[in-house]
C-alpha cells in the first residue's frame, strides 16, 4: 500500500484540498487513506462515486477532498439525505459517507438506524477519535470508559455504546444493517480489504475505525501531544476479533457480514412502485 | 378539465405532481397527515416515491436529499414539524437546493389544539432557521383551488430561485372540502395560468457564484460535474471557507436573489374595493381571509367605507400595497399579533393600525362588521382586539 501523494491522489482527490487542515499528526488521513485506497483497488472511478460527510474533525477534513461529486450534510442527518438521495441516483452509483463518532453514534444515530433498518446501499466510514475533537476535546458515546476529556476532568464515567460489554454495532445489527466491521486506524492493507467488501455490500454497511487524536484527545488523557503516545495507546487496545485481551477496547475486524442478503432499499422501492405504477396494487 | 369535490390536501397533492414532483416525504401530523396520505396513494401511480420519515428532521433531509439527486420534493406537516424542519431548511437555503415546504398551520404554542386552524408561523415562514442572512419566499392560499395553484407556483419559483418554497395554509384550508379543477394538459394548465420549469443541472465549475442571478441551475449530485455543496459558506466552488468576505459574497446572493427579483411573485395578492380611498382597509391572508371578503361585501352595503387587502406572497413582505394613508385592520388566527407588526411596519407614517385576532376558530362577519364599525367611528375594539400603540 502506497502511504504517500501518488497517483491515487492525483487520480481521485482535489489538489485544493489535500492536505487537508487537519492537525499535525491526526490519524484520520490514515482513515481517509483506506477508504480511497480501497475504491481504487475496487477500480472505480471518480464518476462512480457521490461522496457525503458531515460535522466534525472528520466531515469536514474530508468534505470535497473527492474529485467527484460530493455534499456535507448537517449534523447527524446525513444518513437522512443519503437515503433521499439513494432513491433518486442510480443504483450502480456508490454513496460512501465519511462521518464521525458523534455524528453517527450521538446525534444522528437515530437516522442511522433508519438507515440499516431501510437497508440503503450506503457505505458510512465511521471515523472515531474518541470524542468530540473539533469543539476542544469532550466525551462521546464511544469515549473507552474512565478517560479524561474538557468535559469529563474525573474520567468518563457515564455508561456508553461501547462500555459494560456493549457494542453499538450490535444496535445496527439488530436494525437491519448488512455489513459491520471494526479497524483501527493503524489496521492499514487489512483495513482496505474489509472497506472494499464493505463498499460492495449491496445495502447498508458500516466500518468503524478509531483514529488517533494527539491535539485533543491524547493531550488531556495521556498529557501528551506526542504522536507515538496515542498510535501506541489505540494499539495497546485493539486486537483482532477472537483474539482479545483483557484490555481489549476494540475487536477489530469483520464483525456481521450478511452482504446482499436483504432486499437493498433502492432497488426494493423502485421496483415496489414500478409494480403499483403498472398494476394499480402491490 | 376534471372536477371534484375534494380537500386542499388533494389538490395540492395534485398540483404537485402537475409541478413534476415525484418524491414526497412526511411524518404523520394533523393537519397535515391527510396530505402525506395522498401523496403515498397518487405518487406510486405515477412513478414516483412517497417515504415515511422517523421525524420531520429526517422527512425534510430526505427531501433535500432526493432533490440534490434531480427529483423535484416536496413536504408538508404542521407547527410542532415546522420546527424540526429547521435544521434541513437552513441547509437547503445555504445549498441553494430546490424543494417546496408546505404548513398546515394549527394552534400553538407546541401541540396546542391539534384539529384547529391557527396563524402562529407568520414570522417562522421568514425565519425558518438560525443565522440570518438569507431570504423567504412564502406563498398562503385560501381555497383548495388556490392551493393547487400555489403549489405549480412554489414548484416553479424554488427552481428559479433554486432554493426552498414555502406554502403556509392552515387546517380549515387543508382539510375542507371544496370543488377543485384539476388541468389534464398542458393548454388547460396554461390557461390557469400555471407554470413550470424543469429540474436543470449546473454545470460548474462555478457553482455558488455571487451575483443575484435568476435560472442559475442548482447542484445536482451524480452527474459528476465536481459539484459540491456543504453547511459551510462556500467558495464560488463550493469549497467550504472560513472568511467573512466571502460569507458577505454568500449572504448577498441569498438575500438579494430574492429582494431584487420580486416581480416574479408579487402578483400574487387579492384586493377589494380599494380603488375608491377606503376609510378602513383590512388586512388579512389564508382562512380568515375568506370571512373578511364576506365581511367587506356586507360592510359595503351598509355604506361603510371598507377596502380589503388579502395577501398571498407574505414574504418578502409586499410593502408596496401599504401606501394609503387609511385605518388598517389586521385580521388574524392568533392573539399575539403577528401580520400586524408587519402592517405597522409598511402603512404611512401616521396611519392608525389595529389588530383582531381569533385563534382555532374564524372570526365571525358580524363580529368583524362590528369592528369595522366601531373603528370608523373611532370607538375602541375592546373584546377582541386592541390598538397596536396600547401595547
Amino acid at each position: 500500500m502506497e502511504y504517500r501523494s501518488s497517483e491515487i491522489t492525483s487520480k481521485y482527490l482535489r489538489s485544493k484540498k489535500i492536505p487537508s487542515t487537519a492537525c499535525s499528526g491526526c490519524g484520520l488521513g490514515m482513515n481517509h487513506k483506506i477508504v480511497v485506497q480501497a475504491i481504487k483497488e475496487l477500480g472505480l472511478e471518480v464518476a462512480d462515486v457521490v461522496w457525503g460527510t458531515s460535522i466534525g474533525c472528520a466531515g469536514r477534513q474530508t468534505f470535497a477532498t473527492w474529485k467527484g461529486d460530493g455534499f456535507a450534510g448537517t449534523h447527524g442527518r446525513a444518513y437522512a439525505i443519503a437515503r433521499g438521495l439513494r432513491i433518486a441516483l442510480p443504483p450502480e452509483k456508490k454513496i460512501i459517507l465519511t462521518v464521525g463518532d458523534g455524528d453517527a453514534f450521538g446525534i444522528g444515530l437515530m437516522h442511522l438506524i433508519h438507515a440499516a433498518r431501510s437497508n440503503a446501499d450506503i457505505t458510512v466510514i465511521v471515523n472515531d477519535n474518541l470524542g468530540y475533537q473539533s469543539t476542544g476535546g469532550q466525551y462521546g458515546w464511544t469515549t473507552p470508559q474512565g478517560s479524561h476529556t474538557d468535559s469529563s476532568p474525573y474520567g468518563m464515567f457515564e455508561h456508553n455504546l461501547m462500555s459494560d460489554g456493549m457494542d453499538v454495532l450490535e444496535i445496527l445489527k439488530g436494525a437491519g444493517a448488512t455489513f459491520l466491521a471494526r479497524h483501527v486506524a493503524m489496521d492499514g492493507a487489512l483495513a482496505v480489504e474489509t472497506v472494499k467488501k464493505a463498499i460492495l455490500n449491496k445495502g447498508l454497511s458500516l466500518v468503524h475505525m478509531p483514529y488517533p487524536c494527539p491535539t485533543n484527545f491524547a493531550s488531556r488523557e495521556l498529557g501528551s501531544r506526542n504522536q507515538v503516545n496515542i498510535y501506541r495507546w489505540i494499539k495497546e487496545r485493539a486486537a483482532p476479533l477472537g483474539q482479545e485481551k483483557e484490555n481489549t477496547v476494540w475487536a477489530t475486524g469483520i464483525w456481521y457480514d450478511a452482504s446482499n442478503s436483504r432486499p437493498e432499499f433502492h432497488e426494493f422501492i423502485h421496483e415496489t412502485v414500478e409494480k403499483i405504477r403498472r398494476t394499480g396494487t402491490l | 378539465m376534471k372536477r371534484f369535490l375534494e380537500t386542499g390536501n388533494f389538490a395540492i397533492t395534485e398540483g404537485a405532481i402537475l409541478a413534476g414532483c415525484r418524491f414526497f416525504s412526511g411524518y404523520p401530523i394533523t393537519p397535515a397527515t391527510e396530505l402525506a396520505e395522498a401523496m403515498s396513494l397518487r405518487l406510486p401511480q405515477v412513478g414516483g416515491f412517497y417515504l415515511q420519515a422517523e421525524d420531520e428532521c429526517a422527512a425534510c433531509h430526505m427531501c433535500v436529499g432526493a432533490s440534490l439527486g434531480g427529483m423535484k420534493a416536496m413536504t408538508a406537516t404542521s407547527g410542532p414539524g415546522y420546527i424540526l424542519y429547521a435544521d434541513p431548511l437552513g441547509w437547503a437555503l445555504g445549498c441553494e437546493t430546490p424543494l417546496v415546504v408546505l404548513n398546515s398551520g394549527r394552534v400553538g404554542p407546541v401541540s396546542g389544539i391539534t384539529g384547529a386552524p391557527g396563524q402562529g408561523e407568520f414570522y417562522l415562514m421568514r425565519y425558518p432557521t438560525q443565522g440570518g442572512n438569507y431570504e423567504t419566499i412564502c406563498l398562503a392560499p385560501n381555497t383548495a383551488q388556490e392551493c393547487m395553484a400555489m403549489t405549480v407556483e412554489a414548484f416553479y419559483l424554488s427552481e428559479r430561485f433554486r432554493m426552498p418554497v414555502l406554502v403556509l395554509a392552515d387546517q380549515l384550508i387543508t382539510d375542507g372540502f371544496e370543488d377543485i379543477s384539476v388541468p389534464e394538459n398542458e393548454d388547460e394548465m396554461k390557461e390557469m395560468e400555471f407554470r413550470v420549469w424543469p429540474r436543470k443541472v449546473c454545470q460548474g465549475p462555478e457553482f455558488y457564484p455571487f451575483t443575484d442571478d435568476l435560472d442559475i441551475p442548482p447542484v445536482v449530485l451524480g452527474h459528476n460535474t465536481g459539484g459540491v455543496c456543504s453547511d459551510w459558506t462556500p467558495t464560488v466552488e463550493g469549497y467550504d471557507i472560513e472568511e467573512v468576505e466571502a460569507h458577505h459574497k454568500h449572504a448577498y446572493r441569498l438575500i438579494y436573489k430574492v429582494r431584487n427579483h420580486r416581480d416574479l411573485f408579487n402578483h400574487h395578492y387579492q384586493k377589494k374595493f380599494m380603488d375608491d380611498d377606503p376609510d378602513l382597509i383590512v388586512v388579512s391572508y389564508g382562512s380568515p381571509s375568506r370571512v373578511v371578503n364576506t365581511a367587506v361585501i356586507k360592510a359595503r352595503e351598509q355604506g361603510l367605507k371598507v377596502g380589503s387587502l388579502r395577501l398571498i406572497n407574505l414574504w418578502p413582505f409586499p410593502d408596496e400595497h401599504f401606501t394609503q394613508r387609511a385605518k388598517y385592520l389586521s385580521v388574524e388566527l392568533n392573539w399575539d399579533g403577528e401580520l400586524v407588526r408587519e402592517v405597522q411596519r409598511a402603512v404611512p407614517k401616521d396611519s392608525e393600525v389595529h389588530f383582531l385576532g381569533t385563534c382555532g376558530d374564524l372570526p365571525t362577519t358580524p363580529d368583524l362588521i362590528e369592528t369595522f364599525e366601531k373603528l370608523l367611528k373611532n370607538e375602541p375594539i375592546s373584546r377582541k382586539g386592541w390598538v397596536l400603540e396600547e401595547w
